[in-house]
């Protein structure tokens, strides 16, 4: 009797739940529902969140997605996913879509400080190429720019390039993957002269140990972290490394845990390599056939603004990429100061780990993968960081091989396949190609059948450079697609926010949710997310991945694609080339740059009949040609051939995706090396082809402290980053409940002595306050992550905590990447 | 430090007192005075004992301090919600007097592995964890977990405030005598040793 | 009266939708979207901190492969090279003294799909996927029907147009 009485109670409070959850129970639970009306439609899809990469199959019932899971087909993730990438069905269902254009206006016309009024399509687009063409007739192409995304499928980060680089013939185009991969990019060219990783997934089921250099894999990585945790636990003698300045989730699973002084991390990578060296295991065979040594400049500044004192005071700020041939010896030398007790004192980390550390690297029986993200990357020597890394793999020989490999981790879903494969940098183009050389450009003029000379020679702004440019008011009509930058650029308070108000920019942005960037713009355009439209993405281990368009998207809501496509078209050839430059292509006169760019011959060449018929492509109907597959073939083109390999763009719709280089429909696991590399010929063993000399570059760089260190008025260290709940800035995951409910807003992270110190405690709010800006936040003194003392962590995803007003906008020199995981804070009580 | 100095010069001082013969005192004023020096002495010894049970002691060796305490800061039984928080000897030292002076024999060992330096790492202090942590399972297991019962009653138990979940398994287990606080509340104040082959309470009940 | 109360707390429940329902029957087609000062001018004050949700219910999974949440306190849960909390009552070999629900049979499945006699080491870390939940309110509501939902309603008005 009692027990039914609490069954009833059970059930009661079960449809309570339910229904605060937005979850109908069935009426009638028992009635098994048969035959076709019990089906789903089920098709592939990489996860939208992280660069991972995991294939994920979305069924979809009556034009909804009503579920997902992890594929099993998926070599990637086998079926698995990460608590974000289980809750995916529900993160195009938030009830403040946008679903129409939005502008600014008072009395129905345009005004900055106007309220958010509908409006149609067309007349945003009239509005947008009236502020554009007004920018362009002022001061020409560099007052136009861009913000993209790495969360951009890769036709849009190509149709972007196109209309952005060739089309308005500017270079300022820059995706956030500035913020996010930069460094990465700079540290491959540099030491390989090809970017993205010789290795691959397969190294975690291949390797002895695992050195986490900065990453926190379980939680930004957790797929691969199912990989290297079952590699670890079920592989014997298995050893897991962790370095970090706080302790956190990964720390669970390491032999060897190490808590280190921000900036330190190079002093360690030098002290192992000079172990290597003074213990005698160096692979001199190797080196001596496939490396060089290069002594690159020090004392580089911070990427700050030039009148900074810290940059006044850099001696070589503007020679930041330079570097001089040395000897091996030479090197040697050079990394002989950084003894075992240099690397302990700059670091504090115990003795005995940094021997054991190093002893993994030395010992020529262990294979080791490193891993990183944005440890290295969000570092204002994060090139270095990434170049010290290569040397300690180089000097061993243990590299392009199973389960020896340095591992350059990616944050976002396309950063490798749209950001960097694609180029949508400022000073990028198509497959590893740069805008300075004059060969490049001439190279993608002729794909692109343009006259020679309409891809500008000079770099654009990148991210943080847009910012400030903004700011100045030399950059004066801005698109931003597919992030949320209000949030994530560094000093936003003092240095982005300031732009996007700025009376003399015109500000637009795109975003399917009313983000703190929306908030900050002009106008506003509501976008078409993941699969309400067919995409391709390109995940950290060279794999691409493409998918189909599932369901329609809400309302007016278009993708980015049909966005950039669209808008193109009112554009006459005439109103953005000089003369000069028509004159050498005349049959071009009269034409839009829609017809110039995507009607051009090539991406109009296949027809709406290609499209899959069990599928919506809103793009091509609308465009009356399939646009995404000549998108691809077309940017196929400059990989193939050169190292950058694609398939054929059906076969991606039949696999789980692909790893380029893709020869003679195989695909490449390790690249550098015969037998596994279409690439390195018979008889060459090893050959980093990137390089002209097919040597890789190993570079002799000193540690060199953070651009600001903690004193008596600002005595903590600030780092930011994110938690396995919610992806970047939150826009997608706090729209979920369940993920909401998880983890509802961002903490300060801090040890408990600190507290006590302040005389605060858990859930307390304080302020934490830089010289930049401050955010109030509740202190958490326990939980997923343990700072040491004098170091605070904040998560940024909250967009009630924005933190970023807090960061400091210093970057690395050479790679221009932000710095999040390092500047000065002090914290003091609210109630004070 | 000063407190143990005291003292030691007070026996000291006793002792000098005690060697000689009486010259000048009545028996019964030495009786009296023999009274009353044994309470000082006895108050001493005790003064000296409860010295050495406070956490403020415990931590002054970096071994406690960097790694059971700090360890302690993370969990329920230093954090919560109306801040009584159990100290480190309200854990580890017996009340009763007999067993408190057992344990402080025991734990003179761990003076002597300060001493020598048995655990000055954080590595060392891992490896030795399973035994040091198997001593006190030992201990409390041995003692019906006396130390927990300090504080946490059964009899004082509202089980309606307690989850669905714990109330069930308190009854079963708990309240018919089955079990005792240890064999399922272990690591409740600090991270766990290797539990290789350590069944958690309600397992190796049910597989008995 | 625990029946009023039930009446109560459902109607509490929606209340947020009611209030959303309001915003998208303004007239103007999506939601309002805020032209007032922009957050990042203002002294956001932090929200209050939530409390875990600790009552031990099963919540309805929004479709078959959804992992369950958490109905319980999580606190100091080590799950780490020395142990798993979490497995000492959700194992299989522990699941008849603790009454909790075993893992799911795919936990016992390695990379390649073969059923081990143990839980798969690529399945330690519960936290990965399965999360406990705190009584904060959702920032908006959520469209997501499952497919119950969407089988009663007929063909979704925002499908296939």
């Amino acid at each position: 009797m009692l027990l039914s009485r609490r069954d009833y109670l059970k059930a009661q409070a079960a449809a309570a739940a339910a229904a605060a959850a937005g979850v109908s129970l069935p009426a009638s639970a028992t009635n098994l529902l048969t035959g076709e009306g019990a089906k789903l439609n089920w098709s592939k899809a990489p996860c939208r969140f992280c660069g991972t990469g995991c294939s994920v199959m979305v069924g979809v019932k009556d034009g909804a997605v009503v579920a997902t899971h992890g594929d099993v087909k998926s070599e990637v993730n086998r079926g698995l996913n990460c608590v974000k990438g289980y809750f995916l069905s529900k993160i195009m269902y938030g009830e403040d879509r946008l679903t129409t254009p939005l502008l600014r206006m008072t009395n129905g016309t345009f005004d900055k400080e106007g309220e958010f009024t509908p409006i149609t399509w067309d007349q945003a687009f009239d509005i947008m190429a009236e502020k554009w063409k007004e920018a362009l007739k002022k001061k020409g192409p560099t007052s136009v720019g861009m913000f993209g995304s790495g969360q951009w499928t890769i036709y849009e980060g190509y149709a972007a390039s196109k209309f952005m680089k060739a089309g308005l013939r500017s270079n300022n185009l820059d995706p956030n993957a500035r913020h996010c991969m930069a460094s990465a990019v700079m540290g491959f060219m540099r030491t390989f002269g090809m970017d993205e990783p010789m290795g691959c997934y397969d190294d975690m089921e291949n390797a002895d140990a695992f050195v986490l250099w900065g990453s926190n894999m379980a939680e930004m990585h957790p797929i691969l972290w199912t990989r290297i945790t079952d590699r670890r636990l079920s592989h014997p003698g298995c050893k897991v490394a962790v370095l970090s300045t706080f302790e956190h989730r990964s720390f669970d699973l390491a032999d060897i845990g190490m808590v280190f002084t921000p900036g330190s991390d190079l002093a360690i990578l030098n002290y192992i390599a000079n172990h290597i060296i003074q213990s005698g295991k160096v692979d001199k065979e190797f080196v001596a056939k496939h490396c060089t040594f290069k002594r690159g400049r020090d004392d580089i500044g911070y990427g700050l603004r030039p009148e900074h004192p810290l940059e006044k005071k850099a001696k070589n700020a503007d020679k930041a990429t330079e570097s001089d041939p040395i000897s091996f010896e030479e090197f040697a030398a050079f990394v002989a100061p950084y003894t075992l007790d240099k690397a302990h004192e700059l670091s504090g980390v115990p003795k005995n780990r940094l021997e054991a550390l190093a002893a993994l690297y030395a010992d020529p029986t262990v294979k080791v993968m490193s891993l990183w993200t944005m440890g290295f990357n969000q570092h204002v020597r994060g090139v270095w960081a990434n170049n010290l890394v290569y040397n300690i793999h180089l000097l061993t020989g243990k590299i392009s091989q199973p389960g020896n490999g340095p591992f350059s981790l990616t944050g976002q879903p396309s950063a490798c396949g749209t950001a960097r494969e694609v180029g949508t940098f400022s000073h990028r183009l198509p497959a590893d190609m740069v805008v300075t050389n004059p060969e490049h450009r001439r190279h993608a003029e002729e794909i692109w059948k343009l006259p020679p000379g309409t891809i500008p020679e000079k770099p654009g702004f990148h991210a943080v450079l847009q910012d400030r440019m903004l700011k100045d008011g030399k950059l004066n009509a801005y698109w931003v697609q597919c992030t949320n930058n209000m949030q994530t650029a560094p000093n936003t308070a003092k240095e982005t926010f300031p732009g996007y108000r700025n009376p003399e920019n015109f500000i637009v942005v795109s975003d399917p949710y009313p983000t703190v960037t929306a908030l900050a713009a002009d106008l506003i355009l509501p976008t078409a997310m993941w699969v309400e439209k067919e995409g391709g993405y390109g995940n950290a281990e060279r794999r691409t991945q493409l998918w189909r368009q599932l369901v329609n998207a809400p309302g007016g809501a278009r993708s980015d694609l049909w966005q950039i496509v669209e808008f193109s078209k009112r554009f006459k050839v005439e109103e953005v080339w000089p003369d000069e430059l028509l004159a050498k292509k005349p049959e071009l006169r009269g034409k839009t740059l829609y017809e110039v760019l995507y009607r051009n011959g090539q991406v109009d060449r296949f027809p709406l009949s290609d499209c899959a018929p069990d599928y919506e492509n809103f793009e091509a109907k609308q465009f009356g040609f399939y646009l995404q597959k000549g998108l691809f073939e077309e940017y196929a083109t400059f990989g193939r051939g050169h190292g950058h390999d694609l398939a054929d763009f059906d076969r991606y719709h039949s696999e789980r995706g692909l790893r380029w280089p893709v020869v003679n429909g195989q695909e490449t696991k390790w690249r550098y090396r015969e037998g596994t590399d279409p690439y390195v010929k018979p008889g060459e063993g090893v050959r980093f082809y990137g390089n002209k000399d097919g040597r890789a570059n190993i570079f002799a760089l000193p540690y060199e402290p953070p651009a600001e260190a903690p004193d008596a008025e600002y005595p903590f260290w600030l780092s930011t980053g994110r938690v396995i709940e919610h992806w970047h800035s939150g826009s997608m995951t706090l729209r979920v409940p369940e993920l909401r409910k998880a983890v509802p807003n961002a903490v300060v992270f801090m040890h408990p002595d600190d507290a006590k110190n302040l005389n605060v405690r858990r859930g307390q709010e304080v302020r934490v306050t830089s010289r930049r800006g401050e955010v109030r936040v509740r202190v958490e003194t326990r939980g997923r992550n343990k700072p040491p003392r004098g170091l605070v962590f904040v998560p940024f995803f909250d967009h009630t905590v924005l933190i970023n007003k807090v960061t400091l906008d210093a970057t690395d020199p050479i790679s221009k990447q932000t710095d999040f995981k390092k500047c000065a804070v002090k914290i003091t009580p609210v109630s004070a | 430090m000063a407190i143990k100095t005291a003292i030691c010069s007070m026996i000291a001082a006793c002792w000098r007192v005690f060697a000689r013969p009486s010259v000048h005192y009545s028996l019964g004023f030495l009786t009296l005075g023999g009274f009353i020096a044994g309470v000082l002495f006895w108050g001493g010894f005790n003064t000296a004992l409860e010295a050495t049970n406070t956490e403020a002691f415990c931590i002054s060796c970096h071994e406690m301090r960097d790694n059971p305490y700090e360890e302690l800061k993370q969990t329920i039984h230093f954090t919560n919600r109306s801040g009584v928080r159990a100290s480190c000897p309200d854990c580890h030292v017996p009340h009763q007097w007999t067993d408190k002076i057992a344990r402080k024999m025991q734990a003179s060992k761990e003076v002597w592995g300060k001493i020598f330096r048995t655990i000055d790492t954080r590595e060392k202090f891992l490896d030795k964890r399973r035994e040091l942590a198997g001593h006190e399972w030992d201990r409390l297991k041995a003692n019906n977990s006396l130390e927990c019962r300090n504080c946490h009653s059964a009899e004082s138990m509202d089980i309606t405030k307690q989850t669905p979940r714990a109330a069930k398994l308190h009854e079963t287990f708990l309240f018919t005598g089955e079990k005792t606080c240890i064999d399922c509340h272990k690591g409740i104040a600090h991270r766990l040793p290797d539990m290789t082959g350590v069944e958690p309470g309600w397992t190796a009940s049910a597989i008995k | 009266m625990k029946r009023i109360l039930f009446a109560a707390l459902v109607l509490a429940a929606a209340v947020p939708a009611l209030v959303t329902g309001v915003v998208a029957a303004d007239g103007q087609p999506g939601p309002r979207v805020s032209s007032g000062p922009h957050p990042i001018t203002l002294d956001v004050p932090a929200e209050v901190t939530n409390r875990e949700i600790v009552d031990d219910v099963k919540r309805v999974r929004n479709y078959a492969d959804q992992p369950p949440l958490i109905p319980h306190a999580i606190r100091d849960y080590q799950i780490d090279l020395n142990i798993n909390k979490c497995l000492t009552c959700h194992d299989r070999r522990n699941t008849e003294g603790s009454q909790a629900p075993m893992v799911s049979v795919t936990h016992f499945q390695d990379r390649d799909g073969q059923t081990l006699g143990t839980v798969s080491p690529r399945r330690y870390f519960c936290t990965q996927c399965h999360v406990p939940q705190t009584d904060a309110k959702p920032i908006v509501g959520n469209r997501f029907r499952d497919f119950d939902a969407v089988l009663g309603a007929g063909p979704a008005k925002e499908g296939a147009k």
